[in-house]
């Protein structure tokens, strides 16, 4: 990292983050319950603690940042477990009003 | 289970979770249940040993909750195609629940998760648990469990099979994830989450109460406050319990609901009311001899949304359950409800507080002035020979507010198929205790308080980000509503309606303000609602 140089406010924070260590310790235990402490990208938050790296809008890349089981968790895991899920959605960032979820409360 | 729609959705929720499991009959034989996993299960499972006390494949060397046993199911169906009746689901959640549970102090620690009061940090696990588990899930999803070593380590083969990318996160990348998955936190996992346990041992052994008769109850709805009623249970031919609810909220408005309740593993009470046209859930943990039970209620469509639940059984003798409120500020005359059940003879507010007008009285509720003249502490409470230890907070005055939850998630939703996730605030008072200084272990918690509430920016991201102005909004009660899901324009970049907020409680109290502050993260929605987060 020392040879590179930083262009932007994203590549900016990655520098702040002074040693993986420090972000470990963020990252394994500061999330509510529900969410997802997995923040490389996060889906709550981002391995600073923040929204700022986040992908924003999620509509925008929704498919790509999600990464078919990235978060599988907290978005459906389109490679095995929920292959239909977002099917009539192709283009969630003009379609995004049709995005449901997986709600197991039911039978 | 495959996606559902929101016209399907509505519907299942009215039928709720586990509260269908109380269709099943009480009188399940083990016979009937053990029929329903051969007929449905021995396509992929096996069965060995005696026909009268069979073992069946990986079922046998696993006990789980109500919730944990549906959420198997759940995934049986959803992802291995098993094909089984709502009634035969029912009826096996029953069993093997009952079978296969848990001991009520193995499910002490993480009752949050069965009652949804998600809106915590879970603190003080194994790190190797939470870097290799609870990095996508709680902790309490698999605290909640106890299987054999090697259920444990066919546990992280089904995460290796099922969700491959669980290896490219970080803290798994840079180490060789499986091998530490299988071969040390699935051990470890073996231990300190056993099949075998004295503590389930005994609670075989243990006889089961009945949970029938009247039960004075207490607790908090959001919205609407604080309540105290009286709830029968009437336990049916079918081994559920009709319910009815009649009672009050303390501005003395009217609470009145009806509804089941099926009781799971001897001990684990789960209720649905219509409660005044509002469907809620109830989930409950009895004590030993079934004579109180302790949780929480929520509303069925939103469980985010709820407080906490107190039932204690009327079994004839004088009990004080409450005092609302629970506090009392030294030198001030102050209207008090003693809730209790045959309450007979006199009135003890513990030394130095004394009672300076009857208002009303009947056996379930004493409504009275009383003014404390002594020092501060936390007094017990008698009317007659029955007392209530720690029930009421003398005090001189509020040092400190706490927000609760402190921290918390809502989630943008409303205008897609996801609804909003909103987010329920109570402000505790305590005073600065001997040391005089708030914030110190000695603080005297005097209980909840009436407050303002407030959101502003958490840092200054989020105010360059109008994160205050675009993520939501806090009512008079508390209550916090996100914005609607979607692409904002008005944002940087189209972003959602997302934000870090403080929320902020103000408690007035003699013309002073006390505040506290609470975090919360306005986040994008959770397509995947487990039965267990």
């Amino acid at each position: 990292m020392k040879h590179l140089k930083s262009l932007n406010k994203k590549a900016q924070l990655i520098n702040q983050a002074v040693s993986p260590e420090e972000v470990e310790d963020v990252v394994a235990m500061q999330t509510v319950v529900g969410c997802t402490a997995t923040t490389d990208p996060g889906w709550e938050l981002d391995p600073f603690g923040g929204l700022g790296s986040l992908c924003q809008p999620m509509e925008s890349d929704l498919y790509g940042c999600a990464d078919a089981c990235w978060w599988p968790a907290q978005v459906p895991d389109t490679m095995h477990t929920y292959p239909d899920w977002g099917k009539d959605v192709v283009k969630a960032n003009e379609d995004w009003r049709k995005l449901d979820g997986i709600f197991e409360d039911g039978e | 289970m495959a996606p559902t729609n929101k016209s399907t959705r509505r519907t299942l929720i009215g039928s709720g979770v586990l509260l269908l499991a109380g269709m099943a009959s009480v009188s399940v034989q083990a016979d009937d249940a053990r029929q329903i996993i051969r007929d449905r299960c021995l396509a992929c499972h096996t069965e060995s040993g005696d026909r009268s006390t069979p073992s069946f494949s990986r079922i046998s060397e696993q006990r789980k909750t109500p919730e944990g046993w549906q959420f198997t199911i759940n995934r049986m169906i959803n992802l291995r195609g098993l094909d089984i009746s709502a009634d035969e689901k029912r009826e096996l959640i029953r069993y093997l629940a009952d079978t296969q549970g848990l001991a009520p102090s193995e499910a002490e620690p993480f009752r949050y998760l069965l009652e949804q009061d998600t809106n915590l940090v879970e603190e003080g696990g194994d790190p190797a648990l939470a870097e290799t588990c609870a990095r996508c899930h709680s902790a309490a999803r698999f605290g909640l469990q106890r299987r054999t070593t090697e259920e444990w380590q066919l546990l992280v083969n089904f995460h290796m099979g099922q969700f491959p990318t669980t290896e490219f996160h970080s803290l798994a990348r840079d180490r060789k994830w499986y091998e530490i998955a299988h071969d040390e936190v699935a051990v470890k996992l073996g231990e300190q989450y056993p099949l075998l346990t004295p503590a389930w041992d005994n609670w075989k052994q243990a006889v089961k109460t009945d949970l029938d008769g009247r039960w004075r109850v207490t607790g908090f709805v959001p919205g609407k406050g604080e309540y105290d009623a009286w709830m029968s249970a009437s336990k049916a031919d079918d081994g559920r319990y009709n319910l009815t609810l009649e009672g009050q909220y303390t501005d003395g408005s009217p609470l009145s609901g009806s509804g089941k309740a099926t009781v799971y593993t001897g001990y684990e009470w789960r209720a649905t009311l219509d409660i005044d046209g509002v469907k809620m859930r109830q989930v409950m943990a009895a004590d030993a001899k079934g004579e109180s039970m302790k949780g929480r209620m929520f509303l069925a469509a939103e469980r985010e949304i709820g407080g906490a639940l107190n039932a204690v059984k009327d079994t004839q003798a004088a009990a004080v359950v409450a005092v609302m409120p629970s506090y009392l500020r030294v030198g001030e005359s102050t209207e008090l409800t003693i809730i209790g059940q045959n309450l007979n003879g006199d009135v003890d507010l513990g030394p130095g507080v004394k009672v300076e007008k009857l208002l009303d009285r009947s056996d379930d509720r004493i409504h009275l002035i009383a003014k404390a003249t002594g020092s501060e502490g936390v007094q017990s409470i008698q009317v007659g020979k029955a007392e209530l230890a720690s029930g009421l907070a003398v005090y001189s005055e509020l040092a400190r507010v706490d927000v609760m939850p402190k921290n918390a998630v809502a989630r943008i939703g409303g205008l897609s198929q996801m609804p909003k996730v909103r987010t329920a605030y109570r402000a505790v008072g305590y005073s600065a205790g001997v040391d005089g200084k708030p914030g110190t272990e000695d603080d005297l918690r005097l209980g909840y308080m009436p407050a303002s509430w407030s959101i502003k920016p958490a840092d200054e991201i989020a105010a360059e980000d109008k994160d205050a102005q675009f993520a939501g909004s806090i009512d008079a009660a508390g209550i916090f509503t996100p914005g609607d899901d979607g692409p904002n324009p008005q944002r940087k970049m189209s972003a959602n309606n997302v934000g870090r907020l403080t929320v902020v409680a103000n408690v007035e109290e003699a013309g002073k303000q006390v505040a506290g502050e609470g975090s919360l993260i306005v986040s994008v929605p959770d397509f995947v609602r487990r039965v267990l987060d």
